[in-house]
């Protein structure tokens, strides 16, 4: 009997060793279990988020552009990380806000920076508004980073960045690209106790230097017919009025900026664009016109209203601007060469003295029509038009003895 | 060893008796020891390196060095980027590195991405040091200990992250380098130095669970940005940096690791064996099984055995 014992102790010690051993690890079992209903429901969530882009459009915002809980209380307001894009902004021209802003919290190594704010912001038109940086703000006074954003990097919110990050990240995304700089003494600080704050006195006044704009641009595309593209920058500002913000509305810096000191990585600035991005600026006018109208086999001559139209702009006409007689629905309506087409109220109060030709008595009682037929005033009547050429002028119209 | 000197000296009964004894002990002891590896805390520390929010400045590199008495040099030579040009790895002059990496989505901001030893939840290095040098801190923390380390450099293999390095310079008490989570200054009630000196914070530090939320809401407010993948979420069973990226995280050098934890298949069946004290009886009691088996068939008598069996050591001379 006692022998089996000897036999069996060991079997029961081995038999345990191996269920230990080969024992599923219950722990891994629960974790994977919850990665997978994590990866779920975050899908799900993510498919809300967007179903709601439209928010982006139309700027509308509902409770959960902001919180998290479906039951927001005082003392529980679930949060969300700033929903940037889609807060609704109000718009300052830059001469309303300050010139410089001196950012000088929290400065280890690094003396302060007089921001020189005016000149970012006049350039921010360019580039989608003050909403760039100025992200979150109701309708309101425009509120300053440290309103948001803590100066404590050890805190319990580490939802938002605290305020040395939220300074940071302004300005590097567009500094980093611009000059690929990671120096922080080259660009905006200097080292403690090696001088005072950079720009200091510089920054302010201080405009952005004169654009160095283009009058044309001449493309050549990859098509074998109609290859030449050619854009009149000059033509768009001065002859049609557009401002710069009618097309560089949602440029980044980095479209003038890149490459300044980069190499040949700034080549790469340039970014490959799909046919889309290629002809978005110029369809938001131009979407009903033929391919044509851009594309030709010669470069294109300057915009003249004589040659492409027919109609000479003179005087009175040359001042007037484009959408009085074409409309502002773009494309322009094309417009007969009649002076009804415009004047629809013409009127006998019309001086026709300034048209060059004085009526004498008898011409008074006469309606245009008489005279000008079919409404076109281009042509200038004659004398012999309405009179014999023979018995003119001795026998004119109507009685007279 | 010494424990199966000691065995071949004394009877069985004797033997059958210490076993046991030795048994229970050992069922105590690894009790004890049990409760002496602390749970982690809820509170433990969390650090999430934002790639797309890392401008490679390589300051953290800087304060790292300065904060561990390493030779660091000026703050303003770092802005060179001529060290970018190759693939570097944390060492034993450099606890964190910061390397570039291509951004396809914008060629003029490169991806940064800092690396250092990584903290794991369930540590390879803790699990393979056979003097008990590394420690899983109950916040989080992997930390090393020079007073225990025998310089044995196991921990260098276990490590998935290849960060232990050894200071192979010195002749004279070489430790074991890697990122400590600035145990000191921490216990100054400062931050790490890497994450104090971040201007971007790009590494945000917190509670593990507080930053992990936090991490999930940017994947969830920026899809565009990020893919849907918290690296060390998971990976080896969690770790305490953690990182999220434009892009895939292998294109970052970052390997592709599963979520099975390193010491867990190692640790079940070491862990396995040896809890309970159970190899050792069990060796002894075959082998004890054997010598009595054999001993009563030489004696060809009885059923029962009887009188004393030899000693080993009789035996052995013999």
């Amino acid at each position: 009997m006692k022998k089996i014992h000897f036999i069996l102790i060991p079997i029961v010690f081995f038999g345990y060793v191996l269920s230990k051993v080969f024992q599923p690890d219950s722990e891994s079992v629960k974790d994977k279990f919850t990665v997978e209903s994590i990866s779920s429901t975050e899908q799900n969530e993510m498919k809300k988020f967007h179903d709601n882009s439209s928010l982006r459009v139309t700027q509308k915002l509902n409770c959960k552009s902001c919180h998290s809980s479906e039951y927001p209380t005082k003392d529980d307001p679930g949060l969300l990380g700033c929903p940037r894009s889609e807060m609704i902004s109000v718009y300052h021209s830059p001469e309303e806000g300050p010139e410089t802003v001196l950012i000088n919290e929290m400065s280890d190594y690094y003396s302060g920076v007089e921001f020189p704010h005016k000149v970012h912001a006049e350039m921010s038109e360019m580039s989608g508004g003050c909403t760039g940086c100025h992200h979150y703000n109701t309708t309101g006074p425009v509120l300053n980073c440290r309103k948001c954003h803590e100066s404590s990097r050890s805190r319990e919110d580490v939802s938002l960045p605290d305020l040395k990050a939220a300074y940071h990240r302004q300005c590097m995304t567009c500094h980093k690209q611009w000059s690929n700089d990671n120096g922080c003494s080259t660009q905006c600080h200097t080292r403690k106790g090696s001088g005072s704050i950079i720009n200091t006195g510089t920054s302010k006044n201080k405009t952005h230097p004169a654009l160095n704009l283009p009058t044309k641009l001449v493309w050549e595309t990859n098509s074998k017919t109609n290859k030449i593209v050619t854009f009149f920058h000059d033509e768009h500002i001065n002859k049609f009025n557009l401002s710069c913000t009618s097309c560089h509305n949602q440029e980044s810096c980095i479209k003038c900026h890149a490459g300044k000191n980069r190499g040949d990585i700034g080549k790469l600035s340039r970014k490959e664009k799909s046919i889309e991005e290629h002809h978005q600026p110029c369809a938001n006018c131009h979407f009903g016109n033929s391919c044509q109208k851009c594309h030709r086999d010669k470069e294109m001559l300057s915009f003249d209203h004589a040659r492409s139209s027919g109609w000479v702009l003179k005087s009175y006409h040359a001042k007037v601007s484009c959408t009085k007689c074409h409309g502002t629905k773009m494309p322009y309506r094309k417009v007969e060469h009649k002076c009804v087409t415009c004047h629809k109220s013409f009127s006998a109060e019309f001086d026709h003295k300034l048209a060059g030709f004085t009526f004498s008595e008898g011409h008074t009682g006469l309606e245009c029509k008489n005279c000008h037929s079919g409404g076109d005033f281009t042509k200038t009547p004659v004398c012999t038009d309405c009179h014999d050429d023979k018995s003119f002028p001795q026998d004119l119209p109507g009685t007279r003895k | 060893m010494i424990y199966i000197e000691h065995m071949n000296n004394i009877d069985r009964r004797n033997f059958l008796k210490t076993a046991a004894i030795g048994a229970a002990s050992l069922t105590l002891g690894s009790a004890t020891v049990k409760a002496a590896d602390k749970p982690l805390s809820d509170d433990r520390i969390g650090i999430l390196v934002d790639t797309t929010a890392c401008v490679g400045c390589r300051h953290c590199e800087w304060a790292c060095r300065t904060a561990h008495g390493l030779p660091a040099g000026e703050l303003e030579s770092y802005s060179d980027n001529s060290v970018f040009k190759e693939y570097r790895r944390p060492g034993n002059e450099a606890l964190t590195v910061v390397n570039e990496f291509e951004n396809e989505k914008n060629p003029l901001l490169p991806v940064f991405v800092k690396s250092q030893c990584m903290h794991c939840e369930k540590p390879a290095c803790v699990s393979a040091c056979i003097v008990g040098a590394l420690t899983k801190n109950e916040d989080g923390s992997v930390t090393w200990n020079d007073d225990k380390c025998i310089g044995c450099r196991y921990c260098m293999v276990a490590c998935q992250f290849q960060i232990p390095t050894y200071e192979w310079q010195k002749s004279i008490d070489p430790h074991i380098m890697k990122c400590d989570l600035c145990s000191e200054r921490r216990s100054n009630g400062k931050l790490p130095a890497c994450i104090e000196i971040c201007p971007n914070e790009a590494l945000l530090f917190g509670k593990r669970s507080d930053v992990l939320k936090a991490a999930k809401n940017k994947i969830k407010r920026k899809p565009d940005t990020y893919i849907n993948h918290i690296y060390g979420e998971h990976e080896v069973g969690g770790t305490t940096w953690m990182y999220i990226a434009g892009k895939k995280f292998d294109k970052l050098k970052m390997p592709p690791l599963g979520t099975a934890t390193a010491p867990g298949i190692s640790e079940a069946i070491q862990h396995g064996i040896f809890a309970y004290f159970v190899p050792p009886v069990t060796l002894f009691a075959l082998l004890g099984t054997m010598m009595w088996v054999t001993k009563w068939k030489k004696t060809n008598g009885s059923d029962e055995p009887k009188g004393k069996l030899p000693d080993v050591n009789d035996e052995k001379e013999k």
